[in-house]
């Protein structure tokens, strides 16, 4: 058993290997910046990561979903007795055969199996565990459910109206959640104003399309301990949600994620089908792996949340703002998720993107029977920035200015607290729509594409300007932003790095392993990042508002600091040289005037641990950002940094069939600093083609409750020849509390998609559009009726 | 869905035995029957009858006038076909159209036309150029066959006059004139993989600028493909002008009988097969 220490000194790591043995001249080697392929991505591209769809457990059985046939009904009768006896069915279950549930999601207004009342036709009734999912599908046909259906209601503003079906008891008004904010004074701002311009943009439903559909296995121990493997983005949050609706300890939950294929806010709540996985899993005191079908994922997972959106804007003639004013009206769904705390973003957005003076927000996200909204990459601000940057553009219409010139000069500049309190240390705004316009001739096109409006011919070109504010340093939306590490290094100078922050395919785990190794000199093989256990990985607050570059990111140059501290001191200490004039490079130490290297790190570090002090290297750090927890009328400085990014799009539209095509894509974003080149492309560009998917061709197409077109064949996700040429500057503003200097970049590159394309079409077809997507047919509609002001 | 027996015949008659009774369900490339048997639309018979492996089934050859096409001809060989491509040039465009590689590599000209959805991509050239389908049966000792025009052969979405111990074993094409004129057009929301909103087929003749013999074909625009009968004959012996386009356009549109669901409106169908014939016609005056 075991080596003994001696041998273990001799043994030397691969990349040590490569280390020079005799003195040598050794360079410092920055990762930062460079084009890093993702750690992940071998065994991606192979086809040997295992998600979740992969995994199999020692006996384990299969469950499956019965949901509502109905709209919105009484269950009058349950009748699992047929499908109890179908051979190979472990267990059926409905609420009356789970002896504790709590309403779980963000409004706590939602049981895991329904026991009286379906309100929409996504909802759970009964769950089966069988042998194969064949059965279990079998199963389900077995099951009678009696109804006695109840009137609904599928429009927000129907379900506002007295007398409207209430949908909740306890909630008469059908209101699920209400915000209400303002700065300055709007009667002195539309006092002040010489164009006051109002429209009411309507937003469509949109769903995520992860490829790896949800699933889950839950398996229990022979103590009562439940190990998770789930998708969740919020592994710790969901630890506490998950004891409180099954009244469990939540020190007895382990949850752990397999490779995630695709969240973008999807995996930001829990939803009915894991407790109902554990429920079986206990019923059946056998592990239970619950996967939807594609069908399943796209009319029962949540969607981005459809939105009224109802804004008036001002100017003075001089091309100063004045002042917004919005009303929105939500459609929530039939239960409450995180879509209905969207307007959180879209008011930041409102109050926010430019300087505006006086602001007012009221928004409702009111109860309706149709499928309810959850948090999807963007988080409100996709819908928000549709109208304010279609609003930019009339406004500057309206006061004869050109459309750059007008943004530039209400654009802010570094230093500015806007009115909600935000605080723009680092701002590249001005630069990006400098950069956008500058590098697209945007201004010379938007000029002549207008003049060419009126000349006849079938295909009219179009330039349209759009930008986005968002938070790139976390978001302080719980008392605490932070995310903890574990950082050791081994006797070989390897590097373990236990971060909270999960990953979910956006490249945090090699940013995280890049950051470490600008820390500790070490080449990135020498890292390893473990990200997935919550039995191993300190807490964190998940994954969303594009915080895990910068949160984790600082929370590992933490740990790795003080790891650095430690090595660097052992090795004054044994080479006799003052700190200061040492520094780790490509695994060595070396001397830090001249880089002459000294010895190999993994030489020192064995060297601390088989001495008379025995002592190895491991740190922890935890990093708090330095925001706000916003006041009760959402004012404070919410983020420790914000993010920018302006977009030029050009368009082709064929008048008569009403198609788009998006041609080209000048993208300037404010990242702060590129770690990863190569990862920051790819987060951008994909951000980008999602946005074109939501501005041009998806649309979750729900009637009477129901999801239509729930299969890719008729729900359009953007193809490879659709996808426009893309031109993306990276305007580096090397933010003071940014991870090297980094910002959040998750969300940033689909947010103004949409408002750029609506700007497009105006220019080249003189027809603005207030609904989104402009499909074809929606896109011809409105230039037959010159403009749909629905 | 499971079927009790599964049969992969390597002959016609030995296939065409297995159809007698009537409980079979054929499968050729299995791009329609594997969907709409997974959404329980298209159940399987207790006995699933292969047809891929029957030899003589599949390929193009030119005979008597006619360009005979093999039931179990793919898509993708079609669209490589020079018969094909020389003389239907509108079928290779749709055949270019259709789905994915994948699909096209799958997927069987028979088993487009059996499956007789309204949308279906060849069945547009398939009508303007006057094909006519081949089905064969053998009901005792000997195989009889019959054939009867591809407009006639389809009766609604997925209904055909196909009897059940019939298998369709080719299309029949007569050779277009020399120098005559083939378009096709489909209208779907995005450039790839998609089910056709509208699609028009256009053949005709072209005599010293007189249209002659002119077949007009619109698809996803009414339960079958149809023809534009009315557009046809306001064409027939005439000599294409803007106003004659228009008029024609207008008559096509007026003609047609969509339907609204998820991929269009039957507003916007008719706005497209106006916008579409107008501008396949205005192609054709100038060519
Ligand atoms: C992703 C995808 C994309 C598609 N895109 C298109 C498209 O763009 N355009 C389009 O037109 N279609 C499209 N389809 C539909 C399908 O691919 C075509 O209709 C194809 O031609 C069907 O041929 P098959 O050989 O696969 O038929 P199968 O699925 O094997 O059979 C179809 C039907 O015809 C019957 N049948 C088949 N051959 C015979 C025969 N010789 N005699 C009697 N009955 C027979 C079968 O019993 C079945 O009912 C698409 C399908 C998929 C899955």
């Amino acid at each position: 058993m075991g080596i003994a220490p001696e041998a273990q000194v001799e043994t030397v790591a691969p990349h040590e290997a490569r280390a020079p043995s005799s003195p040598k001249q050794v360079a410092k080697d920055s990762l930062i910046g460079k084009r890093i392929a993702k750690l992940d991505a071998p065994d991606k591209a192979s086809g040997k990561t295992r998600y979740i769809h992969d995994m199999d457990l020692p006996g384990q059985l299969y469950g499956k979903i019965l949901r509502s046939s109905r709209v919105h009904a009484r269950i009058v009768r349950i009748d699992t007795s047929r499908a109890r006896r179908l051979p190979g069915v472990h267990a059926v279950i409905t609420a009356a055969d789970v002896p504790y549930q709590r309403p779980l999601g963000v409004g706590k207004d939602h049981l895991p199996l329904k026991s009286d009342r379906v309100r929409s036709p996504r909802d759970e009734i009964a769950a089966v565990a069988a042998d194969s999912p064949e059965i279990a599908a079998a199963a389900l046909k077995l099951i009678e459910v009696e109804y006695e259906d109840l009137p609904p209601v599928f429009d927000a503003a129907a379900a506002l109206e007295p007398g409207a079906p209430v949908l909740h008891e306890g909630k008469p008004d059908n209101i699920a959640m209400t915000f209400d904010y303002s700065h300055g004074d709007i009667a002195r701002g539309e006092a002040e104003s010489d164009v006051v311009i109002e429209d009411t943009f309507r937003l469509h439903y949109v769903t995520h399309c992860c490829m790896g559909v949800s699933g889950v296995i839950a398996d229990f121990d022979a103590s009562g301990s439940l190990t998770l493997y789930s998708q969740t983005q919020v592994p710790f949050l969901h630890k506490r949600e998950f004891a409180e609706v099954l009244g469990i300890d939540p020190g007895r939950i382990r949850i752990i994620q397999p490779p995630i294929g695709g969240g973008f806010g999807s995996k930001l709540d829990i939803y009915p089908f894991e407790p109902i996985a554990i429920f079986l899993a206990r019923a059946t005191k056998r592990p239970v792996k619950l996967v939807y079908t594609r069908e399943e994922e796209f009319a029962v997972s949540p969607t981005r949340q459809p939105v009224v959106l109802r804004l008036r804007s001002g100017a003075k003639k001089d091309g100063t703002l004045t002042f917004r004013e919005v009303e929105t009206l939500h459609d929530n769904g039939a239960y409450t998720s995180w879509g209905a705390t969207t307007p959180f973003v879209i008011m930041q957005t409102i109050s926010s993107l430019y300087r505006v003076p006086h602001c007012k927000y009221h928004t409702s996200a009111v109860y309706t029977n149709n499928p309810y909204a959850g948090s999807f990459r963007g988080y409100g601000n996709l819908q928000g920035t549709f109208a304010v940057e279609s609003h930019m553009d009339k406004l500057a219409e309206a006061l004869g200015m050109d459309p750059l010139e007008f943004r530039l000069q209400n654009a802010q500049e570094p230093g500015e607290v806007t009115g909600q309190g935000m605080h723009f240390k680092s701002c590249g705004f001005k630069d990006c729509l400098r950069t956008a316009a500058g590098r697209s001739d945007f201004q010379r096109k938007h000029r002549e594409y207008r003049a060419a409006q009126a000349k006849s011919g079938r295909y009219k070109r179009g330039v349209g300007i759009a930008s986005m504010l968002h938070v790139g340093g976390g978001a302080k939306i719980y008392p605490s932003d932070g995310c903890g590490t574990i950082l050791k290094i081994d006797d070989f100078a390897h590097v373990t790095v236990m971060t909270g922050a999960s990953e979910i395919g956006q490249g945090s785990e090699t940013v995280i392993a890049q950051l470490v190794c600008e820390e500790l000199g070490v080449p990135l093989d020498a890292v390893t990042v473990v990200n997935n256990d919550t039995d191993i990985t300190p807490w964190d607050v998940g994954v969303h508002a594009s915080r895990t570059t910068f949160i984790a990111g600082n929370s590992a140059i933490g740990a790795a600091r003080k790891a650095r501290e430690k090595v660097m001191a052992a090795a004054a200490k044994a080479i006799g040289y003052d700190a200061a004039a040492l520094d780790l490079r490509q695994g060595m130490i070396v001397r830090a005037a001249d880089g002459e290297s000294i010895m190999p790190l993994a030489k020192l570090l064995r060297s601390l641990h088989f001495s008379d002090k025995a002592e190895l290297v491991m740190t922890t750090h935890y990093y708090e950002p330095p925001s706000q927890h916003q006041d009760k009328g959402f004012k404070g400085d919410v983020s420790a940094a914000y993010a920018w990014a302006s977009q030029v799009i050009e368009v082709e539209v064929d008048t008569e069939t009403g198609i788009v095509r998006m041609r080209n894509v000048w993208g300037a974003h404010d990242v702060g600093r590129v770690l990863n080149r190569l990862g920051i492309e790819g987060q951008v560009e994909g951000g980008v083609v999602m946005g074109q998917g939501y501005a041009l061709t998806e649309e979750l197409i729900v009637e009477r409750g129901v999801t239509r077109n729930p299969a890719f064949r008729d729900y359009k996700l953007v193809t490879a020849p659709e996808i426009p040429e893309m031109d993306i500057t990276f305007i580096e503003t090397m933010d003071g509390e940014g991870p090297q200097g980094a910002k959040g970049v998750g969300e940033a590159p689909a947010i103004c998609i949409a408002a750029a394309t609506a700007n497009a079409i105006y220019n080249a077809t003189g027809v603005r559009i207030y609904r989104l997507p402009f499909t074809p047919e929606n896109v011809y509609r409105a230039l037959r009726e010159g403009g749909s002001k629905k | 869905m499971t079927a009790d027996t599964y049969l992969a015949p390597k002959r016609l008659d030995e296939a065409l035995e297995a159809l007698r009774g009537g409980e079979a369900t054929i499968l050729a490339g299995g791009t329609d029957l594997m969907v709409q048997s997974q959404s329980g639309k298209t159940p399987i018979g207790p006995k699933l009858v292969n047809i891929r492996r029957i030899a003589g089934l599949a390929g193009v050859v030119r005979a008597d006038g006619e360009i005979h096409i093999g039931a179990l001809t793919t898509i993708a060989e079609l669209l490589e076909h020079e018969l094909v491509r020389t003389h239907l040039p509108s079928l290779a465009e749709a055949c270019d159209h259709f789905a994915s590689s994948q699909i096209r590599n799958a997927g069987t000209l028979g088993g487009n036309v059996c499956n007789a959805s309204p949308a279906g991509d060849t069945l547009v050239p398939l009508l303007a150029l006057g094909a006519s389908v081949e089905l064969a049966a053998k009901p005792d000792a000997a195989v009889t066959t019959r054939a009867m025009p591809l407009g006639e052969f389809i009766v609604g979405p997925g209904k055909t006059q196909r009897k059940p111990a019939e298998l369709l074993t080719a299309i029949r094409i007569p050779v277009p004139a020399a120098g005559g004129v083939q378009r096709f057009f489909k209208f779907g929301t995005r450039p790839a993989l998609d089910i056709a909103a509208i699609s028009l087929g256009l053949v005709t003749v072209k005599e010293g600028g007189v249209l002659r013999h002119v077949r007009l074909a619109l698809g996803a625009v009414a339960p079958v493909p149809m023809r534009g009968v009315r557009a046809e004959s306001m064409l027939e012996g005439r000599r294409l002008d803007p106003a004659l386009i228009e008029a024609a356009a207008a008559a096509a549109r007026d003609e047609v009988r969509p339907i609204s669901d998820v991929r269009a409106s039957d507003w916007y169908r008719r706005e497209l097969v106006r916008n579409m014939v107008k501008r396949m016609l205005t192609d054709v005056s100038q060519s």
